[in-house]
């Protein structure tokens, strides 16, 4: 692997048109949101910088993130993220076994020190020094370790790597420790959802290798071209919400209808993910298009937060006095000052806590 | 004798390592080790049951359907209902796309990249499946993962999305499916069908589905299925002698799938669930052995004689093999038959064809499915609170007989336990000291000068498509 060459080349050896190209530069930039001028950036990088290489490693996990990944639904993402960013390692789907794996990570973390980008999907967990992912002979945490020692960045795909997930669930058996309570000294993207969306995690792998750097961060950590917008906001059942139209039982005819599911606990009101937006399986749907609630897999902590049936308590979407159960039953008649109300309130939060999970993301 | 061991393993999901003892180029004895444990049994305890919806299927990213629909029965057992027809059919065609899903990333993604490794260089067919199935790089894989994109988008349709998708209930799916929908989910399986006549068999699925001996088998791949990837697979596969090796000769174990189309059975006998425990001796997993039923999951990390995280769940007291070619076999498929008859038992060769003939199997089947949607009925019907109840849920995943033991008390999990189809395939050592399936069929293999980097212990290994993450979960 020549170190001056570019993505360009290597896919222009493996078959792909310009064309074809050409049409993957504007889609990835228009999903990033970088607009028409984004594009041709994007094509200047990719045929002019050498390509960075990036090594994807599991820990404590379920395989989801890579699952997810490799489903996405661009023509091009098999070449194009697959093999031709250079995968350079990846447990799951790569040739190399045992020890002949492990001497491609040596061999990447000297000869690309301070350049690749170490993409982890899962956590190390930390009871019984390790003993519950061992790696090679050695617990996972030191192999984490001592690869994020030469990486540029470290790209924590899902909710394991981000925040822990439900194997951090109480009590925790293996203690699954999120990546940034690990490794403190790198620069850190939290790619969280359980698993992320495809194309999510396809542009950001795009957006780093293209332009050699992290797309913007919120406080959290995250992508915010991806993680700005929270689920309800961007909600195609919203003005139901809005109306107090609720389902009350799995497929009745509020279901059939496409009515809110907050009262079936859908966490959309407290959740920044693309799902509403992007959506799922090639755009098809997501899971409030399915009928069922969001669980809010993609923020901090949502696997112990009282159960997921459950609705939203820490939201007061109709004013002071009224909760879901009295607004629906009048729905017709306060349907404007529903949503006036809501505003107002959804105003008044975002001045007043500053830190509450509605503006967390501000 | 030399002790190697061999892994971390690539190409499996989930950490595996296999220690193996070999005498004189042959392989005296076999550790399979379960590396990974998260401990979903204990997590899940003291939570509402619905809770376990969410929680369950993520063990696993890749069958998390079959986790669903298992936690589903369980409860639905537990509150004595049944499902809305409506939704156990859109449940069925569901799991139906992750299993064949499953079926074709093993065979293109994790299984025929090892016939492109170096050592086989030079070998007739070498030149035809090298360029094809090369890890990563391979020609195959790129319509491959276009196509089984495509056919996911039925993932997206029926559950909002996938893998851990949240539409599975007790009462039956919380999405329901219009004409529409129903006139793309065709269209969906149509294309699907196009990519497996196409570019895996070469021919129309009618002509797998008809072959029902080894000898046509054969004629098959030097005749009209000539061209396809699966041909390439049978050429390779004869010619390293896959068909005499990796071979267990226990009884196989299917809990039957898709309403009946594969029936539930053991390969020897009548079976009841009763008689399946679970050993922790050689776990690093405290306790004694238990039906799941009543089971308990107390790590012990460092536990005496312990090399797995894996329990040994044994039926009867024996070791079985679970998989495609074990429903298969209880299905009593005419080719499969022929094929474990002559090799005395399962071989590397025969578990890859049963999984590639049930891609035709649940295809042609699936499309019928279809065309059953009583689209005005209800899919999900209301279920009761679940206060006590104790129920199980037993489904056939991609890779065999899974089964979630639940118990209720009081509106909280009481106890829950999972036995993953890996965990029976590799299950460690049991008290008696009976090894378990895959630890049996790696004994004997003759790995000549190579040892443990023979491409044979591999092709051994990955023949089960093993799920390390199920396998102690």
């Amino acid at each position: 692997m020549a170190a001056i060459e570019t993505f360009y080349d290597v896919i222009r050896r493996q078959g792909i048109s310009r064309r074809s190209f050409t049409k993957f530069c504007s889609l990835t930039a228009a999903s990033l949101g970088l607009g028409a001028a984004g594009a041709s950036k994007m094509a200047h990088a990719l045929e002019t910088k050498p390509r960075v290489p990036v090594i994807w490693m599991h820990g404590l996990e379920c395989t989801c993130c890579s699952e997810s990944f490799i489903r996405s639904a661009h023509p091009l993402v098999k070449d194009v993220v697959l093999s031709m960013i250079s995968l350079d390692y990846d447990d799951t789907i790569m040739a190399a076994a045992g020890h002949q794996a492990e001497e491609i990570l040596a061999e990447t973390k000297a000869k690309y020190k301070g350049q690749y980008i170490l993409a982890v999907e899962g956590n190390p967990p930390l009871n019984e020094d390790g003993m519950f992912c061992i790696d090679g002979g050695k617990p996972f945490v030191e192999k984490l370790k001592w690869m994020a020692e030469d990486a540029s960045a470290i790209i924590a795909w899902g909710a394991c790597a981000s925040w822990g997930c439900v194997q951090a669930a109480k009590p925790n058996p293996t203690q699954a420790t999120p990546i940034d309570k690990v490794i403190r000294n790198k620069p850190i993207i939290k790619v969280p959802g359980c698993p992320p969306i495809a194309e999510v995690m396809t542009g950001v792998v795009t957006f780093i290798t293209t332009f050699g750097r992290l797309p913007d961060l919120d406080r959290q950590g995250r992508p915010k071209m991806f993680y700005s917008q929270r689920i309800h906001d961007k909600c195609y059942r919203r003005p139901h919400f809005d109306a107090g139209q609720f389902v009350e039982h799995w497929d009745d005819e509020s279901a059939r209808k496409g009515y809110c599911l907050y009262k079936m606990g859908c966490k959309g009101p407290t959740t920044y993910n693309a799902c509403s937006t992007v959506r799922w399986n090639g755009g098809v749907s997501f899971p409030i298009q399915s009928g069922h609630g969001c669980i809010g897999c993609s923020e901090e902590g949502f696997w112990d937060k009282g159960t997921f049936y459950d609705r939203l308590t820490n939201i007061k979407q109709f004013g002071v006095e009224k909760n879901a159960d009295e607004v629906g039953g009048t729905a017709a008649t306060v349907v404007g000052a529903a949503v006036a109300a809501h505003a107002a309130v959804s105003a008044v939060k975002r001045v007043t806590e500053g830190k509450s999970s509605e503006t967390k993301n501000d | 004798m030399t002790r190697t061991i061999v892994g971390p393993f690539n190409r499996v999901e989930g950490d595996l390592e296999v220690a193996l003892e070999i005498e004189d180029g042959i392989i005296a004895r076999a550790e399979v080790s379960t590396t990974l444990y998260r401990g979903f049994e204990q997590i899940l305890v003291g939570r509402p049951g619905l809770d376990a919806l969410v929680i369950a299927p993520r063990i696993c990213g890749i069958c998390s359907v079959s986790q669903s629909l298992a936690t589903a029965q369980a409860l639905r057992a537990a509150m004595g209902i049944e499902p809305a027809p409506n939704g156990a059919l859109s449940a069925k065609i569901v799991h139906a796309v992750e299993n064949m899903a499953d079926h074709l990333s093993h065979f293109y993604l994790f299984f025929m990249p090892d016939f492109a490794r170096a050592d086989y260089e030079g070998r007739a067919w070498f030149a035809s499946v090298q360029p094809r199935f090369k890890a990563v790089e391979g020609k195959a894989m790129g319509p491959m993962l276009q196509s089984r994109a495509q056919l996911m988008q039925v993932m997206g349709l029926l559950a909002g999305k996938w893998p851990h998708s949240l539409a599975f209930q007790p009462g039956g799916t919380t999405q329901s499916v219009d004409l529409g929908g129903r006139m793309r989910l065709s269209s969906l399986l149509a294309g699907f069908r196009g990519f497996l006549e196409s570019t895996l068999f070469g021919v129309e699925l009618e002509t797998i589905l008809a072959l029902s001996s080894r000898q046509q088998l054969e004629a098959f791949v030097e005749g009209p299925g000539a061209g396809g990837d699966f041909a390439g697979f049978v050429r390779a596969a004869l010619d390293v002698g896959l068909d005499r090796m990796g071979g267990f000769k226990g009884p196989c174990l299917s809990y039957g799938a898709y309403d009946g189309l594969f029936p539930a059975g053991l390969s020897d006998g009548a079976f009841a669930l009763e008689s399946i425990t679970e050993d922790v001796s050689h776990a690093w997993l405290a306790g004694e052995p238990q039906s799941p039923a009543l089971g308990e999951t107390r790590p012990d990390a460092y536990k005496p004689g312990g090399y797995s995280w894996a329990k040994a769940p044994r039926l009867e007291g024996r070791a079985v093999e679970v998989g495609a070619l074990a429903r298969q076999v209880i299905a009593r498929d005419p080719l499969i038959s022929d094929l474990v008859a002559t090799a005395h038992g399962s071989t590397v060769f025969a578990r890859i064809v049963a999984r590639v003939l049930e891609l035709a199997k649940v295809q042609v089947a699936a499309e019928q499915w279809v065309e059953q949607f009583q689209l005005k009925h209800s899919f999900c019907l209301p279920s009761p609170p679940l206060d006590d109840g104790v129920g199980h849920g037993l489904v056939e995943a991609a890779r065999g007989a899974l089964g979630h033991w639940l118990t209720v008390k009081a509106g909280k999990i009481q106890r829950y336990q999972i036995i993953a189809p890996t965990t029976w395939n590799f299950s460690p050592r049991d008290q008696s000291g009976q090894p378990g399936p895959l630890e049996q069929a790696l004994a004997g293999l003759e790995v000549g000068a190579a040892g443990a980097k023979s491409p044979l212990v591999q092709h051994v290994v990955r023949s089960f498509d093993p799920c390390m993450v199920c396998t102690a979960h």
